[in-house]
């Protein structure tokens, strides 16, 4: 019997990371350009969502994969607009790319230009978790309060926009826009902030064009690596 | 509940690394942790010690090793430790930063006991 030191230096989420890589290549291939939504619970992503198909209506093809611990509320809510699938995690506090998977071979087969992954409400989680997407959008509504980038770097450190949701509520509540971006932007310079209203309709044409030119800087890239 | 899933990976991947061994047990696993893992190192170990219990090697330790987040700055080209999350250049100021070091979770070592006559 002897003792044996085994040298991995391997990230532990690295088979995951490869499989998620291989997953955003494949939806790359398919011109679907896929958005991972990140917040805390009752943030606004669902009423987002809804103004994001009402705005578009048929101009782009859209499926919605929504991730709850119970219930299909949220999926319901969705139905009337897009093709959507329930992910339920019974306790688990974030989505991982197997659910996804899961509920993408259930969704109608054909060709999405755009997908939406709900995450779990937690700003925690699911920074740790790569879902095959494109790009990686946190929400923050204004009843939130504006300090809290700064309370969740990692989250906003891998996110590539900031909506802040429910500016209608700004008359009411201590929220600075200004101080949030600002908080935000000492984590990740680079992030692109929208200022929405899904019940007022405020700032949806703003989120929806980020969205259609994020789509087609990805895809013209990939052409031009060959990779897509 | 992010750590246990976490520790599930990690057991499954040093099953795999004593089964190419031939170990007939697992003494130590080394990980590293950095500030931007988006893992809290108390709650790690609290997850591996959970279970390890059901897992085929019931008396392994988990040593986690605390690192600094390290960052390359785009600009300057010079390398500097962040603090607070406040991610700009400690020698320039800028702020476009590529993060080298600290954003994750690193399996290092993984100490078993072998049979020699296995091998």
């Amino acid at each position: 019997m002897e003792t044996r030191t085994v040298a991995v230096n391997q990230y532990i989420l690295a088979e995951k990371k490869r499989r998620a890589v291989e997953q955003r290549d494949n939806f790359t291939q398919q011109n679907t350009f896929v958005v991972n939504l990140v917040s805390s619970p009752g943030a606004g992503k669902t009423s987002l969502l809804q103004a994001t198909a009402r705005f578009w209506k048929d101009q782009f093809r859209v499926a919605v994969l929504v991730g709850d611990l119970a219930t299909d509320r949220d999926a319901e809510r969705l139905r009337p607009y897009v093709p959507v699938e329930q992910l339920t995690t019974g306790g688990a506090c974030h989505l991982e790319l197997s659910l996804v998977q899961q509920g993408l071979s259930r969704l109608p087969r054909q060709t999405y230009d755009f997908l939406f992954i709900e995450n779990i409400g937690n700003l925690v989680c699911p920074a740790s978790h790569d879902l095959g997407e494109h790009i990686r959008v946190v929400f923050l509504s204004t009843t939130e309060g504006d300090d809290k980038p700064g309370k969740y770097p990692k989250m906003f450190r891998t996110s590539q926009a900031l909506v802040i949701t429910k500016s209608d509520l700004l008359p009411y509540v201590p929220f600075s826009v200004e101080a949030a971006i600002a908080d935000a932007r000492l984590i990740q310079p680079e992030i692109h902030p929208v200022l929405t209203s899904a019940t007022k309709d405020e700032g949806i044409k703003d989120w929806c064009r980020y969205l259609e030119n994020a789509r087609e800087a990805t895809l013209r890239a990939a052409s031009q690596t060959g990779a897509g | 509940m992010h750590e246990e899933s976490l520790i599930r990976t990690l057991l499954s991947q040093v099953e795999d690394i004593a089964a190419l061994n031939n170990a007939v047990a697992v003494e130590l696993i080394e990980v590293e942790v950095g500030p931007l893992s988006g893992v809290e190192p108390l709650l790690l170990q609290d997850a591996f010690e959970r279970l390890k219990e059901g897992s085929a090697w019931p008396n392994a330790q988990l040593s986690v090793q605390q690192i600094g987040l390290d960052v390359l700055c785009k600009y300057c080209q010079r390398e500097s430790q962040l603090r607070d999350f406040r991610f700009v250049c400690s020698h320039c100021d800028s702020a476009e930063l590529q993060i080298l070091r600290g954003d994750n979770c690193r399996l290092l070592n993984v100490k078993l006991q072998v049979n020699n006559s296995c091998v």
